[in-house]
Order: C-alpha cells, then structure tokens, then sequence
C-alpha cells in the first residue's frame, strides 16, 4: 500500500522571466517497508522533494498524499497534526532542543504525542546507535557525529510511518555511515515503514530498495542497485 | 511546562537576570503599596475608628471641618440612630523639650466615638486628655503637663489611645468643655454651644436634616477631602500602576529578545509537527515561573525590610492588598509574554530549517 503519493506535483518560485521549476512535473511512491535513496547534486531540488513530501511546504501543483491523508489544502495547524503523527525528518541541521539531555530530547516528544518507544526499544535503539552513554549529555557537549546519531535517534523514536532523512550520514565516518544505514534499513523492514533518504554518497545506495535520481528538478527512478556493483 | 523548566535549569544565569529585575519591580510596588496605606492610616485611623457612617458639617465649610462651625441648638434639626458631637482644634502641644502638632478632639465622654483607653485613665475632668499612642512614641508620658501654642491652658494626657490620627495629626481626645477653653479662652463660657460637626451613625444619610446651613457627608467623601489625601494617593497610585506597565514592558523585552534568539530552533520543532499552541504555553508557563518567583521574593523582602525600618517611617503592610497587587504583576507580566507567542506563530518552519 502506498504510504506516499506525489500525483502530478509541480513546485515553482518566482513569475514571468525569474521563474524557476524547483521541482518538476513529478510522480512518487513510496510504499510500506521500503528504503529510498533520491541522489541528485546540490541545487537539483532534493530539499524542496523532502519538504514537499514532508508536509512542510505546499505543491505550486498536483497532490500530497500521506498515509491516506491529501495534505495539499490543509491548513498549516493541520498539516502540523499529520507532521507529528506520521513523519519523522532527520534534517541537516541539526534539530535538537539545546537545553535538554539527549534523554529529555525524547522525552519532549512523550509530551506533545502518543505511540513513541517503549524503554526498552529505545535502549536497544541507543545502543544501536552507540549513544547510551551520552543520555545524560546536552547536545553543546557532543561531537557533530554524536548529534547527527542522537537526531537520528529523536527520529525514529517516534514511530513515523515515514521517516525523511535529508544527509543522515553526512557528519559519520564511513563505517558509522553504513551502521547508520543498516539500522534505518532493519527499522524500515521490522516495522513496515518507509524511509526515503536524500543524499550524494552514493556508497549508500546499496541498502536502498529504490533509488531515485534528481537532476535539475526532475526525479527519475534508477535501476535497483546490484550488490556487486557496490563490493 | 517541561520545556520551560528545562530551559530555566540549563540557562540559570540568564533566567536569574529576569527574575531578579521582576523582584526589584514588585519590592517597589509592594512598598510604595505599604507607603500609601501607611499614608492613607496616618491621616485618616482616627476616623476609621469612630466607625460612623457620615458626618454633618455646615454646607459653607466645604467638607472641611476646622472651617465647619455650628451650635449645639442644631443638633435638633439632625436624625440619625445616633449622634456624637465634635470639637476640633489643631495645635501644637510642647513638653518640656519636646513638641508635636496635635490635633485636639473636644468629645461627650458617652458618645460612640469616645475612644477605648489603652493605658491609663479615660479623661475625667478639666483640662485631662486621652492622647494617640503614637505620642508616647515621641516621648509624651501619663501625667504629662502639655503647654499649647494658642492658649495658656495647660493639658494633661491621663490616658492613651491606639489609632488616633487625623490628618497626620497626632489625637488629644477631652471633654467639650476642655475643647472650649482651649479654643476661646475668656471666651469659654460664651461660646460653649459651638461645636465643628456631628458624627453620624445611620442607615439613611439623605434624611438626616433638611437645615439647608447643614451638609451631610458621607464618612468615606469626607476622608477623601482631608487636605492632600486624595491628592497623595492619587500620586503613590499613579507609581504603582505606572511600575505594572514598566515590569510588563520589561518581561515583553526580555523575552521578546529570548525568542528571537530561538527563532531557528521554534522552527525546527514546529516542523517535526510541535504546535504553536504547546510552544506558546511553554513561554507563558515560563514567564509565570519567572514572574512569580519574583514576585514572591520580593514580597518576602518588603516584609523583612519592614520588619527593621523605624516607627517614624509610615508603612502599613495590607496584606490582602499586596497579594492583589502580586497577582496584577504576575498577570501583567504574562500579558508581555503575548508578543513572544505572536512571534512564535509567525515563525516559517521552512525557513527555519533551511529548506
């Protein structure tokens, strides 16, 4: 079942002569249980798919559909709702609360919505993450790898049907990069959710279901990567 | 809630700033508060103790009553439950080395408004005085032989009283007839009908006379008119009302400032879809925590600050007042937190995140 639709979406800024299409005429998928990489060089209009897909910009034209759910004329207050609910955003900056420990970062989460971790899921995720130690810790006090994987962390506890990750890998050494995606890729699988991941590093498109390429706001499906290819 | 206090714990110094300056405001609002009624009791306690319901003085003195002069024969045209005649003189009483501006009460020792003696002896003959208490804060004694600016006679405070001021004017409670001499000497005899006014207690001020020489006054207007009551209230009124202001701009700046800062980071948690609606509660429920700590610690200060000032400084703490006065503060300094949440709901989450 489809857990995001993008039907006939068109996103463009600016009039007359200045216009530019960010996003292209454009038809997504992305079903429950699937890993998506969309790889593309910068400015070819990644961000503005992710935020699209996410809710949290409106199409110039065409429909959102998520989880059931067409986003497209919702009020910001609703689309905020469906946000919460349904998505989890790993962004590139970083999305952690300063003054809270990497504990009280999920916590806040208990506070504004249900249907997060158990404890001993977010153990388990911690140690996944090689972050158990660092619960305590405000996130001044972490290195830029340690925040990336405490965002990561913040992302999935909340149990999205999808999860976007814009970079997830991109302050990791290479090994933590492909624990990284290992985990978000068990994640996806164990709990039949979808996770679409936007990047350049190409070394990771190997863990991906799909992979979809993006140049110059046209988003294109690519053959399946091979395993071979990639060892 | 959470997050307010969260921030609070990890930005101490920041948040000790606020509530420091909220303190400041509110021990300044709840002194000039203890100042106005120790000011408001300075001039009128003596009033407030007779417990009357109004006053007649004559219409010509224009509610002032060392300028209200009638005659006893006048007490036939008042009505009221019952009556009690007044005398009133202001002087100044000097003994020995010491002097103070008094203010003497010419009384019928079985009206109501006959004082309760808290020491010595109720006046019982010529020329003997119930003081105010706050005389003998002064140095006055029982048994005092008291000199007066206007006149050879001489009083003698056999008693005191508490809560005896007029006008800021420390009380001599005596018979009429003490209160003649006083006031026209040779003259006494002659002039032994002439009172200011009478004190009333009534349920119906409106009927008390129809003399059209006479005024009927209600008990609170007549406090009001007392030379440079309303006047000095209206002025410790204005500070207090004018600091609500003052502490709610503050708070809106301070936390105006707070947010803008934090303009990237709203923005992150509205777009992982956390409303306006709990960030907004989260600025007002930090806002409440910062204000009424000030305010409660500032309320504990005033009443230690009082607590060691000396008796000459005129404060009275009215509890219930000031806890009034704490919660406008609270409320005032919520409604500065409004801005903030304006802010918050302007806030983009696109742009927040770069996107």
């Amino acid at each position: 079942m489809a857990i995001l639709e993008l039907k006939n979406v068109k996103k463009t800024f600016g009039t007359g002569h200045k216009k530019v299409e960010a996003l292209k005429e454009t038809q997504f998928t992305a079903e429950k249980g699937e890993l998506i990489a969309v790889i593309g060089p910068s400015g070819s209009g990644k961000s503005t798919f992710l935020t699209i897909a996410g809710g949290l910009q409106t199409p110039s034209e065409g429909d959102v559909i998520i989880n059931a759910n067409n986003i497209t004329d919702m009020s910001e207050k609703k689309r905020s709702k469906i946000r919460l609910k349904e998505i989890g955003f790993i962004l590139q900056a970083s999305n952690l609360v300063p003054f809270l420990t990497v504990n009280n970062q999920m916590k806040l989460l208990d506070n504004v919505k249900k249907g997060n971790m158990t404890k001993q899921e977010l153990e388990q995720l911690y140690e996944d993450l090689g972050i158990s130690d660092l619960r305590h810790k405000y996130p001044a006090d972490l290195s830029g790898g340690e925040r990336q994987r405490v965002a990561i962390a913040k992302a999935l506890y909340s149990n999205p049907s999808i999860l976007l990750a814009d970079e997830p890998t991109a302050s990791l050494d290479s090994d933590r990069a492909y624990e990284v995606m290992e985990l978000l890729q068990r994640e996806t699988k164990n709990k039949n959710t979808t996770t679409i991941v936007v990047t350049h590093d190409t070394r990771l498109i190997s863990y991906c279901d799909k992979v979809y390429k993006m140049v110059d706001g046209d988003i294109k499906l690519e053959a399946k990567p091979v395993e071979e290819e990639i060892h | 809630m959470f997050l307010a206090w969260n921030e609070i714990k990890k930005n101490k110094l920041r948040f000790l700033l606020i509530t420091g300056v909220l303190m400041l405001v509110s021990y300044l609002v709840f002194f000039l508060s203890g100042l106005a009624s120790g000011l408001e009791n300075l001039n009128r306690e003596a009033v407030d103790k007779w417990q009357g319901d109004g006053i007649v003085l004559t219409s010509e003195s224009d509610k002032s009553m060392p300028q209200s002069s009638m005659t006893l024969d006048q007490l036939d045209d008042i009505e009221a439950d019952n009556v009690a005649v007044l005398g009133q003189l202001n002087a100044i009483a000097t003994s020995g080395d010491i002097k103070a501006n008094v203010a003497i009460f010419g009384i019928e020792k079985d009206e109501f408004i006959m004082p309760d003696v808290t020491e010595g002896e109720a006046f019982n003959g010529e020329n003997e005085v119930i003081a105010s208490d706050s005389l003998k804060e002064e140095g006055f004694q029982i048994g005092d032989e008291l000199e007066l600016s206007s006149t050879d006679e001489k009083l003698t405070i056999v008693g005191f009283t508490e809560d005896a001021r007029f006008n800021a004017a420390p009380v001599l409670y005596g018979e009429m007839a003490t209160f003649h001499r006083v006031k026209f000497g040779e003259a006494a005899e002659q002039n032994d009908d002439q009172i200011n006014g009478v004190v009333l207690r009534t349920n119906d001020l409106k009927s008390v006379t129809d003399n059209e020489d006479l005024e009927t006054i209600e008990m609170e207007e007549f406090i009001q008119n007392l030379p440079g009551y309303t006047e000095q209230n209206l002025t410790l009124s204005f500070m207090i009302y004018f600091l609500f202001v003052i502490s709610s701009v503050i708070v809106a700046i301070f936390l105006y400032v707070l947010t803008v800062q934090k303009i990237s980071l709203f923005g992150v948690m509205k777009a992982q879809g956390i409303s306006n609606g709990y960030l907004s509660r989260s600025v007002i429920a930090q806002t409440f925590i910062l204000a009424a700590v000030g305010v409660a610690v500032g309320f504990g200060l005033t009443l230690l600050t009082g607590a060691f000032l000396p008796a000459a400084v005129p404060v009275s703490f009215d509890i219930p007042t000031m806890l009034l006065y704490g919660l406008v503060l609270i409320v005032v300094a919520i409604l500065g937190a409004v801005f903030s949440v304006l802010t918050i709901v302007k806030i983009d989450p696109l742009k927040a995140i770069g996107g």
